[in-house]
């Protein structure tokens, strides 16, 4: 079955190019042209995944380009990780897909929107499968063109529109960074394949502070990718797109590509302790950062969007702190629980029609499976004990801990403690209380919403069984099989750190219970509306404002002092070339007479023109 | 020569040649006997036949050792192979976009003319690919031009048609004087015409004088045969004549016309003056000459990729995106890298699939409109998904986007142009010509994709347009991804 892997990419892309072709006709059969494919790609993942259980890593290779003696290979791998991000990405991918036949019934552009799905879902699959840098690399960019794509599908939004640029740019300003570090680590190796990498990392062909450079900008592009600080700010605008789009990218597939680029040149990373410090570093802190932002957005999908910043945070601290399994144990139940999270907001502004929460309140009742949906996720999410999160999210505490980073570690948990208070905060004001808006023609989703949504739910309660310290680590021990460069499967900790987790973690749920619930603490108890502290958290740190003042008045500043030689110099360069490249058009185009006699005149002009340098240089030019 | 000696000579080696020779004979008398009223159409799909059975023929051949026969006059050897498999693809794509032709304007009763005066030019060309000779060089030469000027003015009631074959006949016919007084200086200079002959006394040479004459001799053979090129400075007759054929014609002459015409510019470049080394230092007049070939292919490519900026006709627009192509060729025929046959041929092969493939869009959509204006492609993703997509996938493999076979051929001669000595000037004009070739192929897709359509009516495609579009687009993807599968290929040969 794993020689056949490469087919689990390709029928996205089938769907991609019979929607291209065909979806005009096809119109709302679009839908399941789009799900029957996935699901061949489900099905595949789940084979590939089991025969991955028993068997060796499966790569193969050939040569794809030679042009002198430059050999750049092509292929596919399937190892534990490969094997395990194919079945997360299909499983997601085949439920959104699933599930969007409800959400984004109606609309006009319904099959463009399943086109976009494939061509993301293939890019995606691409990725998580490819043996060599330039092969990950060329499909990484493709992701963003997916993205790009479906963040912008409301095209006549203004802030979509803007919200997809934006998420391009900032993305790609991350790939910079990784494209150098792709191409240093060519020049030191000669070869873009892992393999080869890692042997010379292990062989000490590469210097440490080469190993450093290149493992630190090849992880600014993960930076880029999985919304870290300081690139994170594309990530909740992105919110603009369509909320299935969220549940595929913004939870499971392209935010985590980040992570999985880091999990799979871990060995790389591993060589260097300042690399590794870095991501603890910065994966900690965008944990704590997006997390108290979280605390008091109205938005709900920014909530969850907040919350995926800090979640990834976790993510990059297991891997920064040599917690590979921890790592990788979290981006899979978080892609369960986030997803289910995302899709389930989508039911209730599916329901409601908006998005804003302080318009919401008592949905409890009227959605009757949205709700306890709902609630699971965010129990998983929160870490209380039993559900997915607490388990992985215990594991990272542990890595920290063990890693040496007691400050990191500290960070996380009052992350924790935040996550908890957030979520419960956004579960209380949509589902309890009192109907805040308009709440007449609220209705429960259709079945093709719910189904996805109740497997979701399974998976965020039980995907965490897989690796627990009383059960065994089944998980950890065979991500790390046969590869001693990723450390331990399990790292065992002291039982403090759970119980500690555990006590955050209600006791946010407590105070939400009570702020939001009970109202027996009041909301302005610690920072009331309009209070500095509020208004920092609501403004995201002004982070963009930030950005608005030093890099962009910065920009302007420069671009004014530029502009006046930009004016005279450049602008006066660019028309001159443009102009030149016209003129010369324009000049060629009026050559072209049409007059017999023109063409047998400059043939016989540029021969002797030739034929009198010749004669002239005594026969030779040199 | 005796009769037994005639007997004697491997003849099998030509069987592709016969059996094109034999096709175009049944054609002519079938088209004599049969009935007024018989459909031609019946020709064309048995041109196609013969095409194929010229296509098996040489796949059989294509194991043998290196032959030739007559006096080294016909050579059947790894560069004939490639070359001559290039051209019988070709031909057969061109042939089915003839067959799907909607005749007009006083074709109709030369229908059947039009397929065998196609066979007649590719006869030519094959002819070129194996010969060993001056002579038989120049007989393949002036067969593919003097059907190719008939074929172009084949729609006898239409002016521009006409125009464009008289513009042709007189161009050609300023080439072909300029391309023999050249060849006469080489037989002066020594005294044969067969090409293996000449190399050899050449290497010889090391006389100031006689070298002087070579380079007269380089200059005068190349500029008559950049008429078949369509390059600098003999590339004006191409808009004209391109605009003015009938589409499959207009398709013939930019692919398999300009194959043939670098078959013949490889042969005497490489047989002639790769060998001649005037001077004793070793280096040969071909290395002493590419400022003026690297002139010429900068000219070319500068000529064909601005000019085509300006243009609102797509048959225009694609002759200078023709003349541009010459020039990129130019530039692995400047550079002399190690691999200047695989990067010519590969670029060709690109060129030939993504080419024809537009031209079978081409002519769909101009037959429908009855214009050939860039404008009429507007709104074409609305009226035919399909073509819009193929036509979309061919332009980006013509602008050179990674991961289609345009992009590959580029990138070879574009590392070629930095093997031995480096050319920067020269590859960096190439990256520039690229750049600006973006903007009239992405003009295209702008109307295609972005622009409302004038009328909603769909489109029938033909059967032998869906086949030249399939092999287009599979062949571009194909090669696209997996270069290598052409590379292995030509290794074995």
């Amino acid at each position: 079955m794993m020689e056949n892997a490469w087919l689990i990419p390709l029928f996205p892309l089938l769907s991609f190019l019979i929607l291209l072709l065909f979806g005009k006709r096809l119109k709302e059969a679009s839908a399941y042209v789009g799900i029957l494919l996935t699901l061949a790609s489900l099905v595949f993942s789940i084979l590939v995944l089991f025969e991955r259980f028993s068997e060796p890593t499966y790569i193969t290779k050939f040569n794809w380009l030679t042009i002198g003696d430059l050999h750049l290979t092509a292929g596919f791998e399937v190892n534990q990780l490969n094997a395990l991000m194919l079945f997360i990405v299909s499983l997601v991918s085949f439920l959104v897909h699933t599930y969007s036949k409800g959400y984004m019934n109606g609309d006009e552009r319904f099959p463009v929107f399943y086109a976009y799905l494939g061509l993301f879902t293939f890019a995606m699959l691409g990725l998580v499968i490819s043996p060599n840098l330039l092969q990950t690399y060329i499909f990484w960019e493709l992701v963003g063109v997916g993205s790009f794509l479906l963040i912008g599908f409301y095209y006549y939004k203004e802030e979509a529109k803007a919200a997809a640029k934006k998420a391009f740019i900032m993305t790609r300003i991350g790939d910079v960074g990784l494209f150098i570090g792709m191409i240093l680590l060519f020049w030191e190796t000669k070869s873009f394949e892992y393999s080869a990498i890692f042997a010379a990392v292990d062989a000490g062909a590469i210097s440490g502070t080469m190993i450093t450079l290149t493992a630190i900008l090849i992880f600014i592009g993960a930076v880029g990718k999985s919304g870290q600080f300081p690139l994170h700010t594309w990530l909740p605008d992105a919110m603009e797109g369509p909320t299935p789009v969220s549940a595929l990218i913004h939870a499971a597939t392209m935010v985590a590509a980040g992570v999985y680029l880091v999990a799979a040149l871990f060995p790389l990373f591993a060589a260097s302790k300042t690399a590794l410090l870095t991501i603890a570093v910065i994966g900690a802190f965008t944990a704590i950062f997006a997390a108290s932002i979280g605390l008091v957005q109205t938005d709900i999908k920014r909530v969850l969007a907040y919350s995926t910043v800090s979640q990834l945070g976790y993510m990059m601290l297991a891997l920064g702190s040599a917690g590979y399994v921890a790592g990788v144990f979290h981006l899979m139940t978080h892609a369960f629980f986030k997803a289910l999270l995302f899709l389930a907001a989508g039911s209730v502004i599916h329901a409601v029609h908006t998005q804003n929460i302080e318009e919401m309140g008592g949905l409890w009742k009227k959605l009757k499976f949205t709700g306890p949906l709902f609630l699971i996720g965010t129990l998983a999410i929160s870490g209380v004990p039993l559900f997915s999160g607490f388990f992985s999210k215990d594991e990272i505490l542990i890595a920290a801990w063990e890693g040496g980073h007691p400050i990191l570690f500290l960070l996380a948990l009052i992350a924790a403690f935040m996550t908890a208070f957030y979520m419960f905060r956004l579960f209380f004001m949509v589902f309890t209380g009192e109907a805040r808006g308009d709440q007449k023609h609220v209705h429960e989703s259709p079945n093709n919403m719910t189904y996805p949504m109740i497997l979701l739910g399974v998976l965020a309660v039980i995907a965490g069984y897989v690796n627990t310290p009383w059960f065994g680590s089944f998980l950890g021990d065979w991500l790390v099989d046969g590869n001693p460069a990723l450390g331990h499967g399990h790292i065992e900790g002291p039982i403090w750190i759970m119980i500690a987790a555990t006590v955050v973690s209600l006791a946010g749920i407590y105070f939400a219970y009570m702020m939001y619930y009970k109202r027996s603490i009041a909301r302005n108890t610690i920072s009331g509306t309009g209070d500095t502290l509020h208004t920092i958290l609501l403004n995201k740190y002004y982070v963009d404002e930030f950005y608005q003042l030093t890099v962009v008045a910065f920009t302007k500043g420069l671009s004014y002092f530029l502009r006046f030689i930009d004016v005279f110099l450049v602008e006066g360069l660019v028309k001159g070339v443009v102009g030149i490249v016209q003129g010369l058009g324009r000049t060629g185009s009026k050559m072209q007479t049409g007059q017999v006699q023109t063409y047998g005149a400059v043939a016989f002009i540029g021969l002797a023109l030739l034929a009198v340098i010749f004669a002239l240089t005594g026969g030779y030019l040199r | 020569m005796s009769l037994k000696t005639l007997s004697e000579f491997n003849w099998s080696v030509m069987t592709p040649e016969f059996i094109i020779l034999g096709v175009i004979a049944l054609l002519t008398l079938l088209d004599l006997f049969l009935p007024k009223r018989v459909d031609r159409r019946i020709l064309g799909w048995l041109s196609i036949a013969g095409i194929v059975a010229a296509i098996i023929a040489l796949a059989s051949l294509l194991g043998t050792e290196p032959t030739s026969i007559l006096y080294d006059t016909f050579t059947l050897d790894m560069f004939g192979k490639a070359f001559k498999l290039l051209l019988l693809a070709g031909a057969g794509l061109v042939m089915f976009l003839a067959v799907s032709y909607d005749a007009k304007d006083g074709m109709e009763e030369y229908r059947g003319e039009f397929y065998y005066l196609f066979l007649t030019a590719l006869l030519g060309a094959m002819f070129m690919t194996s010969s060993g000779d001056l002579i038989t060089l120049f007989i393949g030469l002036e067969l593919l031009s003097i059907s190719s000027y008939v074929l172009a003015g084949i729609k006898k009631h239409n002016l521009q048609s006409n125009e464009s074959a008289m513009k042709y006949v007189i161009n050609g016919g300023i080439s072909t004087a300029i391309t023999l007084f050249g060849m006469s200086y080489v037989y002066g200079l020594t005294g044969s015409t067969n090409l293996a002959e000449i190399a050899n006394k050449l290497s010889a040479v090391v006389d100031g004088q006689q070298a002087y004459l070579l380079g007269i001799a380089f200059l005068l053979i190349f500029v008559g045969l950049s008429f078949k090129l369509a390059s600098a400075p003999f590339h004006m007759w191409a808009p004209d004549v391109y605009q003015g054929a009938p589409t499959p014609v207009t398709a013939f002459l930019s692919v398999v016309s300009k194959t043939a015409g670098f078959v013949i510019v490889i042969r005497i470049l490489i047989s002639v003056f790769y060998n001649a080394a005037p001077s004793g230092d070793g280096s040969s007049i071909l290395f002493k000459m590419h400022d003026y070939l690297a002139f010429l292919a900068a000219a070319t490519m500068i000529i064909g990729n601005v000019v085509a900026l300006k243009q609102t006709n797509i048959k225009r627009m694609f002759a200078y995106s023709s003349i541009a192509h010459a020039g990129y060729l130019l530039v692995a025929l400047t550079t002399l890298s190690a691999n200047l046959i695989f990067s010519v041929w590969f670029y060709l092969l690109a060129y030939m699939l993504m080419n024809l493939g537009a031209f079978a869009v081409i002519q769909v959509v101009t037959e429908k409109t009855g214009s050939a204006k860039i404008a009429d492609f507007a709104g074409l993703y609305r009226r035919s998904p399909v073509l819009a997509v193929t036509m979309g996938i061919l332009l980006v493999s013509l602008a050179g986007f990674p991961g289609t076979a345009g992009f590959i051929g580029k990138l070879n001669i574009f590392v070629g142009a930095f093997y031995g000595e480096p050319h920067y000037v020269l590859a960096s004009i190439m990256i520039a010509a690229t750049v600006v070739s973006y903007f009239y192929y992405f003009g295209v897709m702008t109307q295609m994709f972005f622009r409302p359509a004038r009328d909603e009516s769909k489109f029938n495609l033909p059967f032998g347009i869906i086949v030249v579009l399939i092999v287009a687009v599979v062949g571009s993807v194909l090669f696209g991804v997996a270069p290598n599968i052409a590379l292995d290929f030509l290794n074995k040969l």
